[in-house]
């Protein structure tokens, strides 16, 4: 997360970005993000922005400068290799006819 | 037919809704904030969406042609129904979030009692109008109690907004509801208020009895403000008699 | 259309320098359809570029609710008012969701409000002008929305993440608006005769300006070109108008209405409708200042945020008390 959205603006509501579950059996997804006074008014707040349209059953809500994430400079190196681990996929095995089902 | 709920507290409360959802849209695109635009925006959705199923319901029963929207801008000011303090102005955010905290709580056990009512139609609007209601009470109290323990400005607007507002709540406890046992509800009422002042840190005022002259007074200029509202929302439905939009 | 007096390539920066590596690297990603993420490597006149239209989008929005906000306390019937109130609603939404998108690029929400307020940042020019009747918020729908729908479309592919995000929230919910104010308009035509002479007033008075949102004639338009390259802008101002006109012709047609543009024809050799020129002395003066509500709009949105900086102030209040209480109740227990 940039270090300028992360902090306060100057009326002194921080940012939070939200998570919302769509629905029971879903992951929380990133949807965006809002400006509040602490986090119980963000998640308020979170409903009336972000499920307007019965988007959600469930919000989380987190502080910007909570969020840690990779470097993007650094992509290349942490998940290009990943690419050539084709042992990891199932379709990589030849299971034999006979066996049906694996 | 004798499951119905009386036509008098069907109209009490639609109109208090529609007027205060009426109040509350007033400061859609002027908010303190966007997010809260958009909260508050929500809240007046559901009080006119509460209105109309509620006028929809007064419309069929009444018959000869009356429809939600003759009963909301045909009807004269002074057959209007509502509790005065649904028409009180907004003048500043702690005036609305006031006023709109005093109404939920006062709505609650209404909407609460008639869930199981025999009137099936009214049962049905207070399914969704029961949460609404509470989600308002919340959200209005949160914003109370951010006043009262807030800032020396916010807690002086508020004390403002309580002296405004606190004459206008014997009229509505008072106000005879079907299916509600008002005394049961003034205590609630009183109570919660309390515990609301009490997070707020502002004291609560004795309430006046209903016959004062200080109420009577409230009460006017809230009418006053009432047919000042209705002279502009009603305008334009009035300027083209018998046109559908 | 968000990118009236924007400086896409600014003299100081890179108009005049050869392209460096990084910036011819940073166009092949993006010819590649790549998308750009907030903490990638990128030019510094493309993120400068990116904040101007992504918050000159979002004060569009949050300025649009005005001259239709002005009009929900007189909306004819219960429907309509509850519809008219969901529509603004969203536009502050919309205005929230690329504020949103802008602060990912390392600027604050105050930062972008200043700009607005203080007239440095612009805003789409249709919204100073005035709604006069109630036809006129069925004709901001079904117009102005159609016209913004035209061009938020390829938008959600525009290069950066974040905008192209927001704008596919931003699609999703534009339908609706477009509907309600067709809906209205023909609610006006097929009434009574003074509520067809309201619809045809309104359209006579909203058709020019609207074209006019899609911006100058490419021609004209200096800055498209990098814009293009950068995968911010996708179609030229004259092909979305264009495209706007012809399916906007038919339409009216349904209605009943008259556009009021005496060279609108088809033109079959063409396949597309001939129109009229644009009166652009009108478009310059109202993007820069004088039109009929500029100065009505500004006083709006600076009473609204001066007016609740005591609202936000009690609750930044209240909050750090309520976190001072919880610490000492933390501390007391340890």
């Amino acid at each position: 997360m940039s270090n300028a959205a992360d902090s306060k603006d100057s009326r002194g509501w921080p940012l939070y970005q939200v998570f919302i579950r769509s629905k029971a059996g879903l992951d929380h997804k990133h949807v965006g993000s809002l400006h509040a006074s602490d986090a119980q008014h963000a998640v308020t707040l979170a409903r009336d922005v972000y499920t307007r349209r019965q988007e959600g059953v469930s919000i989380w809500v987190v502080p910007s400068n909570a969020i840690t994430a990779s470097d993007p400079t650094q992509k290349s190196e942490n998940f290009d290799p990943m690419a050539n681990k084709i042992y990891r996929h199932p379709t990589f095995y030849d299971i034999p006819e006979e066996i049906g089902h694996m | 037919m004798s499951t119905f709920l009386p036509e008098q507290s069907l109209l009490t409360l639609a109109d208090t809704c529609l007027l205060s959802g009426h109040r509350l849209s007033e400061w859609c695109g002027h908010g303190p904030a966007l997010e809260e635009d958009i909260a508050l925006t929500n809240t007046a959705l559901d009080a006119i969406g509460q209105a109309r199923g509620l006028l929809q319901i007064v419309a069929a029963r009444r018959g000869g042609g009356a429809t939600e929207d003759s009963l909301a801008y045909l009807r004269d000011a002074a057959d209007f129904c509502n509790v005065a303090l649904a028409s009180a102005t907004n003048v500043d955010y702690a005036h609305t979030v006031l006023r709109s905290m005093l109404l939920a709580a006062w709505q609650i056990p209404i909407w609460d009692a008639w869930l199981t009512s025999a009137d099936r139609d009214v049962a049905a609007v207070a399914a969704n109008a029961a949460k609404e209601a509470r989600v308002q009470w919340r959200q209005a109290r949160d914003w109370v109690v951010r006043f009262g323990d807030g800032t020396d400005e916010s807690r002086r607007r508020l004390l403002a907004a309580i002296d405004a507002q606190w004459p206008l709540c014997p009229e509505m406890l008072a106000t005879p509801m079907a299916g509600a046992d008002a005394a049961v509800n003034q205590q609630q009422w009183t109570d919660a208020m309390a515990a609301a002042f009490a997070d707020a840190t502002v004291p609560m005022p004795a309430l006046l009895p209903a016959a004062s002259e200080t109420v009577a007074a409230a009460v006017g200029s809230a009418r006053l403000a009432r047919a000042e509202l209705l002279a502009e929302m009603q305008s334009l439905a009035r300027q083209h008699a018998g046109a559908t939009w | 259309m968000y990118t009236q007096a924007i400086d896409v390539a600014p003299a100081t920066e890179n108009a005049v320098r050869s392209k460096s590596a990084t910036d011819a690297e940073f166009e092949a990603r993006v010819a590649r359809d790549d998308r750009i993420e907030p903490q990638d490597e990128m030019p510094e006149a493309y993120r400068k570029t990116l904040i101007r239209q992504i918050s000159q989008h979002a004060h569009s929005e949050v300025v649009g609710m005005l001259p239709e906000g002005g009009w929900i306390t007189r909306a004819p019937s219960l429907k309509r008012k509850e519809i008219l109130l969901a529509k603004v609603q969203d536009e502050g939404g919309h205005g929230l969701y690329l504020y949103s998108a802008a602060e990912t690029l390392g600027v604050n929400r105050d930062e972008l409000i200043d700009a607005l307020h203080s007239g440095k940042a612009k805003y789409s020019s249709i919204f100073n002008y005035r709604t006069e009747t109630w036809a006129d918020i069925g004709t901001i729908g079904w117009l102005v929305d159609g016209a913004a729908i035209m061009n938020q479309v390829p938008l959600c592919r525009c290069s950066y993440g974040p905008y192209a995000r927001a704008m596919i929230r931003v699609c999703k919910e534009e339908s609706f608006h477009q509907r309600q104010g067709f809906d209205i308009v023909r609610a006006l035509c097929e009434g009574t005769p003074a509520q067809r002479a309201m619809a045809q007033e309104s359209v006579n008075r909203w058709w020019w300006p609207t074209l006019m949102m899609f911006g100058p004639h490419d021609s004209d338009s200096q800055h498209s070109g990098q814009a293009m390259n950068w995968g911010i802008k996708r179609i030229s101002n004259d092909d979305l108008r264009q495209k706007f006109v012809d399916v906007t012709v038919p339409q009216a047609q349904y209605l009943g209405l008259t556009l009021p543009d005496s060279d609108l024809k088809w033109n079959a050799e063409r396949g597309h409708y001939d129109f009229g020129k644009i009166n652009w002395d009108e478009f310059w003066r109202v993007v820069n200042g004088d039109g009929p509500c500029n100065a009505e709009r500004m006083h709006d949105r600076v009473k609204a945020f001066e007016d609740g900086r005591w609202v936000r102030e009690a609750a930044t209040a209240h909050a750090a008390k309520q976190a001072d209480r919880v610490q000492a109740m933390q501390r007391k227990a340890a």
